[in-house]
């Protein structure tokens, strides 16, 4: 019988870093995405034909000149769609497999988060991050007029990249106040400072404005552009543009795998803790390393101390508190038909419907908060916050439940056409 | 401890079954208090198909009782608690290969001795639903039945506002004495003449004796699409089978596709014999699912989008237990519904609640209500000793 592989899901800086270490230990190892190529969010490579909008460009060159030299299998254009109690994965999309892999590496990257806003769900209106895969699977700037809102770093890269091809956003509207804490600031390490210092001189050479403490309230279709109402310090403003990137910060990305004995799982990079680009490669190789040195030796996994990652997790911790702001408290007001679960179009009314501490069946049953395709990976935060006295405390970890495969929907005729190599048993293993 | 006060009935447990006792003992004019660990909905009943049928019920007892729950549902459901929970729909049962037509033949024999509440509308091969797949060799379609989700049952008794809601709040024991019942919450206590107990497969926690069993069945659900398609559940025959055989011993997967309201789907489901909502599997799912494209073509195009599995209470004799618990004069048990509470809930609740007010059981069931009494257990281990 052949070594069973290891099976990493993702194929961003973690996941090729654990891909490598483990393959240069002599485990067979395979890597599946459901995009068309590796690179993950900050590597994502553009489609054939399209010019590469690199930053880093020589650090993923490396590393993915180090994994082409080892022996690692592929599977692109592959969603995973979850480890059962029995220790079968089920990937389904260019691949159809269930397999029983020796260890799980889960390297799936951080989740975008966008507070619900009145218009969130208008036509046009994405995340910042949807904007960002355009301009690099395309090699292009997002075009028309482009507003875009929320907190956080990323809007300020995102603009940036817009900028240096050829289409600066109208303006950026920042919950925070990110530049009212210099001192904060200059404690970011080294590179820190000059990425964002290179994103700055663009944004202001190119005036593109940048309001903060501001908040989008309010996004109206008229005709086909949209209407965006902005408060600001100094006053509302409205802005007519074409297209809404919406950004509210970024999550781990961790749940919906089943604890099983029988298969080590490790969580790897931004979607076990998001600490950006440079950890997730450190996080990514240490784990392959030590994940590779369990296998063989049949001992459990010491994790090593990473100097690393203990600085950008402090790194991370400044930038927070740069970031911090108290817009979380708007979700109170928010008009009672403002849409909170996009899967199953339920409203703040619908919410408040079920009482005041509905209990997590109530939720899902009565309310049908988490019964759509996503299960509450997206919605549960603003279900648990918009319930809560205090919308700005941190939320439970699992407000909606506990999440549960599969992580993406399957669709069936994959799911019939999967190859099995899991020797399972006949249906269904018990029964008296 | 604190004192939550005094009630003339408490029932224990806030599922379909507990809490169709709970109205119909309000109706009757008693002060019910109804108590659950965790909320209504909170175990079987929110994690189950909701099929009120008849077909799919063993002969004897449970057949008989189902066709007057079944009558008496779609009263409820005209203008009662029910208005918003039960829908009449047909009910299709497949089949393909001798041991599937065999148990088809005996549902329509076990139908004809049951009078006319389900009724045999049409039988013949996949021609007759138009959207079958050819593999289907056997086609019947019923008319009488419907379809009933759990949780939107004890949503639709839990608004009458007569019933006192107390959860989350676990049971923690049960003391009788002359005077009543004392229910003890931990921290605190509750009064009351007569105490009902409908704990599903917990009932084990404060009636060891009880042989209860716990069989729990994967449920998959599809993504939503356009609604009607499919008029009603198309049933396999082996689900049938699956009520009285080994799973491992069945023709063909036991697969049951239900058409929800919602335009999605709902496919199970297994027998299995343990306690883990969490064991939900990639195998079963495949081949549960390529029975369900076989069957209902149209399944191809849709996604899974979630999957989980009910926990069924399960009795070793296979019936339900329904009455006096050994030895008290005070309470009752309704426990053990295994894969059939939702269609049973509507009489047996009715029937909890007669005899928690000291009324005789309704003449016709007074028979097979017996049969369900619990005082068959104890008298066997006096026998065996
Ligand atoms: C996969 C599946 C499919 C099914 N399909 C159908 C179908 O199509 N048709 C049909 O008729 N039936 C079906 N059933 C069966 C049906 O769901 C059950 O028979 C029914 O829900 C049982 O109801 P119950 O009230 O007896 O128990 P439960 O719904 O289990 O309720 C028990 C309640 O007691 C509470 N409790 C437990 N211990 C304590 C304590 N110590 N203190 C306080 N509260 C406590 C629990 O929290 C729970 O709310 C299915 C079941 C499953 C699992």
């Amino acid at each position: 019988m052949t070594k069973a592989q290891v099976l990493v899901v993702g194929a961003g800086l973690a996941g090729v870093g654990a891909a490598v270490e483990l393959a240069r230990a002599g485990q067979p190892v395979l890597v599946a995405d459901r995009a068309p190529r590796a690179g993950g969010a900050i590597h994502r490579q553009p489609l054939p034909g399209r010019a590469a909008i690199s930053s880093h460009a020589a650090r993923w060159d490396r590393l993915i000149a180090e994994a082409q030299a080892l022996p690692i299998d592929w599977a692109f254009e592959t969603k995973f769609a979850g480890l059962d109690h029995t220790g079968t994965a089920l990937l389904s999309g260019a691949t159809n497999r269930l397999m029983r892999p020796a260890a799980l590496v889960l390297a799936l990257g951080a989740r975008e988060a966008v507070r619900p806003r009145t218009g969130w769900t208008l036509p046009n209106v994405t995340t910042a991050g949807a904007l960002q895969i355009e301009l690099k699977t395309q090699g292009l700037a997002p075009q028309g007029r482009v507003l875009l809102a929320g907190n956080g770093p990323l809007l300020i890269a995102v603009a940036a990249q817009m900028t240096r091809l050829g289409n600066p956003p109208v303006a950026i509207v920042e919950s925070a106040a990110p530049f009212a804490h210099p001192l904060h600031s200059l404690a970011l390490p080294l590179s820190y400072l000059r990425e964002a210092a290179g994103y700055m001189a663009t944004l202001i050479r190119a005036r593109v404005p940048i309001l903060t403490r501001a908040e989008v309230v309010a996004i109206r279709a008229e005709g086909t552009a949209l209407s965006v109402r902005v408060e600001t310090p100094k006053g509302p403003r409205v802005f007519t543009v074409d297209r809404v990137g919406l950004h509210d910060g970024i999550r781990k990305n961790d749940g919906g795998v089943t604890a099983c004995a029988a298969v080590p799982v490790l969580a790897l990079g931004d979607c076990a803790e998001v600490l950006g680009a440079r950890a997730a490669l450190a996080s990514g190789r240490a784990g392959g390393i030590a994940l590779a040195r369990a296998l063989t030796n049949g001992t459990p996994r010491e994790t090593v101390p990473s100097t690393t990652l203990v600085r950008e997790r402090a790194a991370q911790q400044r930038l927070a508190r740069i970031y911090a702001h108290d817009a979380m408290a708007r979700l109170a007001d928010l008009p009672g038909g403002t849409v909170i679960c996009r899967c199953e179009g339920g409203t703040l009314d619908d919410l408040r419907a079920l009482g005041p501490t509905p209990r997590v069946r109530e939720l899902r049953l009565l309310g049908r908060f988490g019964m759509g395709p996503c299960q509450g990976r997206s919605c549960g935060e603003w279900v648990a916050r918009a319930s809560a006295d205090d919308p700005g405390l941190p939320p439970p970890d699992t407000p909606l439940g506990r999440a549960r495969w599969p992580l993406a929907p399957i669709a069936i005729a994959d799911l019939i056409a999967a190859t099995s190599d899991t020797g399972a048993a006949p249906l269904p293993s018990e029964g008296t | 401890m604190d004192d939550l006060g005094r009630y003339d009935a408490i029932v224990l447990g806030a599922g379909v079954i507990g809490a169709s006792t709970a109205w119909h003992l309000v109706q009757a004019g008693l002060s019910v208090a109804l108590v659950d660990a965790e909320g209504p909905a909170a175990a079987a009943s929110g994690a189950s198909d909701g099929a009120v049928s008849v077909a799919s019920k063993k002969p004897g007892p449970l057949a008989r009782l189902a066709t007057a729950s079944l009558l008496y549902t779609r009263n409820l459901a005209a203008d009662g608690p029910l208005m918003h929970g039960y829908h009449p729909r047909p009910t299709y049962i497949f089949g393909s290969g001798p041991a599937e037509g065999a148990a088809i033949d005996a549902l329509i024999a076990k139908l004809d001795a049951l009078g006319d509440a389900v009724r045999l509308r049409r039988d013949g091969a996949a021609d007759l639903l138009p959207g079958t797949g050819a593999s289907v060799e056997r086609l019947v379609e019923l008319t009488g039945e419907g379809h009933m989700p759990g949780y939107v049952a004890v949503a639709g008794y839990l608004r009458d506002p007569r019933i006192v809601k107390i959860w989350p709040a676990r049971v923690r024991g049960l003391e009788e004495t002359d005077a009543g019942v004392i229910v003890d919450l931990g921290t605190r206590r509750l009064h009351a003449s007569r105490v009902i107990a409908a704990l599903g497969v917990s009932t084990t926690t404060l009636f060891p004796q009880m042989p209860v069993i716990p069989r729990a069945g994967q449920l998959f659900v599809t993504d939503r699409g356009a609604p009607g398609a499919l008029p009603g559940a198309l049933t396999s025959a082996a689900y049938l089978l699956a009520k009285t055989t080994d799973m491992t011993a069945l023709p063909r997967p036991p697969v049951v596709i239900d058409p929800l309201s919602t335009g999605q789907y709902l496919i199970g489901s297994t027998r299995e014999d343990h306690a883990d909502p969490g064991r939900v599997d990639f195998a079963t799912l495949q081949k549960l699912m390529t029975r369900a494209a076989e069957t209902w073509p149209a399944l191809r195009n849709r996604r899974v989008i979630r999957a989980f599995a009910g926990v069924r209470a399960a009795v070793s004799d296979g019936l339900p237990i329904v009455g006096l618990a050994p030895g008290s004069t005070r309470v009752t048990l309704a426990t053990g519904f295994e894969g059939d509470g939702i269609c049973l809930s509507a009489v047996i609740g009715r029937e909890v609640a007669r005899m928690a007010a000291d009324e005789a059981p309704t003449p016709a069931l007074s028979g097979d209500l017996a049969a369900l009494a619990p005082t068959r257990f104890t008298a066997l281990q006096e026998g065996a000793a």
